[in-house]
């Protein structure tokens, strides 16, 4: 069948096999290869893209669903070759590390900040909880969340080091 | 991979009783996708045809009414039921339910009607509408039948739904409106996983019930008990309805013993 859709403020309109996800849409059919299958069934989050405003895991929605609708992920995010807010405090954290998760993770992350402008710890733990991330141990992603949203307050060096 | 299908996205519900009047077995309906879309990647569903629900007019409603109580439509999700103020002011224990089932993600996707046809015992919504008395509306070309919860579910992902049937709305009754209770689930981890335990308790004021998911083939519910019932005779109610089992998230042993201690816990916290 034949959709149309909006992704990242771009009209593609294309022919696609009905058993396609959004996920194999995105990144076979459009080349955005920013959005990663991890597990492709809920667990992980890495594919997590903006459907209508919504945060979804890709893997599970069919891009035949998304007839008609507005995506956004993670290549709509930086402007004009610059960083968002939300990637360079990633970047200044050091919260990504492979980065294979940093992707789902900025998208979760955005629509955290969207419903809590200044989240607590717990508020980030569990917004973030659809997001596995194996590198960071995920101190460094709260941190870069507590920054962007003003609640960060530094560490002391320690002092032998 | 997903196995080649075809999709269909009925635009009222007379097309999508058609469609399923033929009670083709290879027929799936698709809501939130988040079971059925695993299910058919791992090859548990091969289904010919999909049918999204989602672009049926009206199915997305969650509508409230002092005398007519709490109707939820088959696309109504997890989250447009926890930023719902009606459900919020009025059904609290339906909200607590709802925040512990899986991810964020996953609550902008997941509906509370797939939640209960896909008829897993460690079903999160259950619990609270075996406890609020929900009733299941289901329709097809035959005609509406209306099906107490509690008779709904016949086995593990089983249920009395036909295939040309199709859930049309979960209904609770007004005078369980501002009924006060407690979901407790016990998981592998702090974040999103599937129950290992899950128990709710919920306060009518002139008696408790307490539901539990994953310890019986099904989610189950106690009978109405009196607030001034002692606690062994309380654990021995709800010991009298779960059948645990050993699986891969845990012993029976453990099972039991935790649905023991959750039901104490939360019986000392709601009634005592």
């Amino acid at each position: 069948m034949r959709i149309r859709v909006t992704v990242n403020n771009t009209i593609y309109e294309r022919d696609i096999e009905e058993n396609r996800t959004l996920l194999r849409f995105l990144r076979e059919d459009l080349g955005l290869t920013g959005t990663k299958e991890g597990c492709g069934s809920g667990e992980c989050g890495a594919c997590t893209v903006f459907f209508n405003g919504k945060t979804v895991n890709s893997c599970m929605v069919l891009a035949a669903e998304a007839d008609g609708s507005v995506i956004e992920t993670i290549e709509g995010e930086a402007s004009g070759g610059m960083l968002s807010a939300l990637q360079k405090a990633f970047e200044e954290h050091g919260a990504v590390q492979c980065g294979f998760c940093t992707a789902g993770m900025i998208m979760s992350a955005r629509e955290l900040i969207h419903q809590h402008p200044h989240p607590t710890r717990a508020e980030i733990q569990e917004g973030l909880e659809g997001n596995f991330c194996r590198c960071t141990g995920y101190e460094q992603i709260i941190e870069a969340v507590l920054d962007v949203t003003g609640g960060y307050e530094p560490k002391e060096e320690l002092s032998y080091v | 991979m997903l196995d080649t299908f075809a999709y269909k996205a009925p635009q009222s519900k007379e097309l999508l009783l058609d469609m399923l009047a033929t009670g083709d077995s290879e027929v799936k309906l698709l809501s939130g996708g988040t079971d059925l879309l695993v299910n058919i990647r791992n090859g548990v569903y091969h289904p010919k045809v999909v049918v999204d629900l989602k672009k049926i007019p009206g199915f997305d409603a969650i509508t409230w009414d002092k005398r007519a109580g709490l109707t939820i439509g088959p696309s109504v999700t997890i989250n447009a039921i926890l930023t719902d103020v009606k459900v919020q002011q009025h059904f609290p224990l339906l909200c607590a339910c709802a925040k512990d089932l899986a991810s964020y993600q996953i609550r902008n996707r997941a509906t509370v009607v797939g939640n209960i046809v896909n008829a897993s015992p460690c079903s999160d919504m259950a619990p609270a509408l075996l406890c609020l008395d929900a009733t299941i509306i289901i329709e097809s070309r035959q005609g509406k039948r209306e099906i107490p919860i509690a008779e709904f579910f016949t086995g593990v992902k089983r249920t009395v739904l036909r295939q040309d049937e199709v859930v049309t709305s979960i209904h609770i009754p007004s005078d369980k409106a501002g009924v006060q209770g407690v979901y407790r689930k016990l998981k592998r981890i702090q974040g999103h996983d599937l129950g290992i335990v899950g128990v709710a308790i919920a306060n009518f004021g002139n008696g408790a019930r307490i539901a539990v998911s994953s310890s019986a083939p099904t989610p189950v519910v106690t009978p109405l008990l009196p607030l001034d019932l002692s606690v062994p005779k309380v654990l021995q109610a709800v010991n009298a309805i779960i059948r645990p089992i050993s699986d891969v998230r845990c012993s029976q042993e453990y099972r039991s013993f935790m649905v023991g201690e959750y039901t104490k816990r939360l019986w000392k916290e709601v009634i005592s």
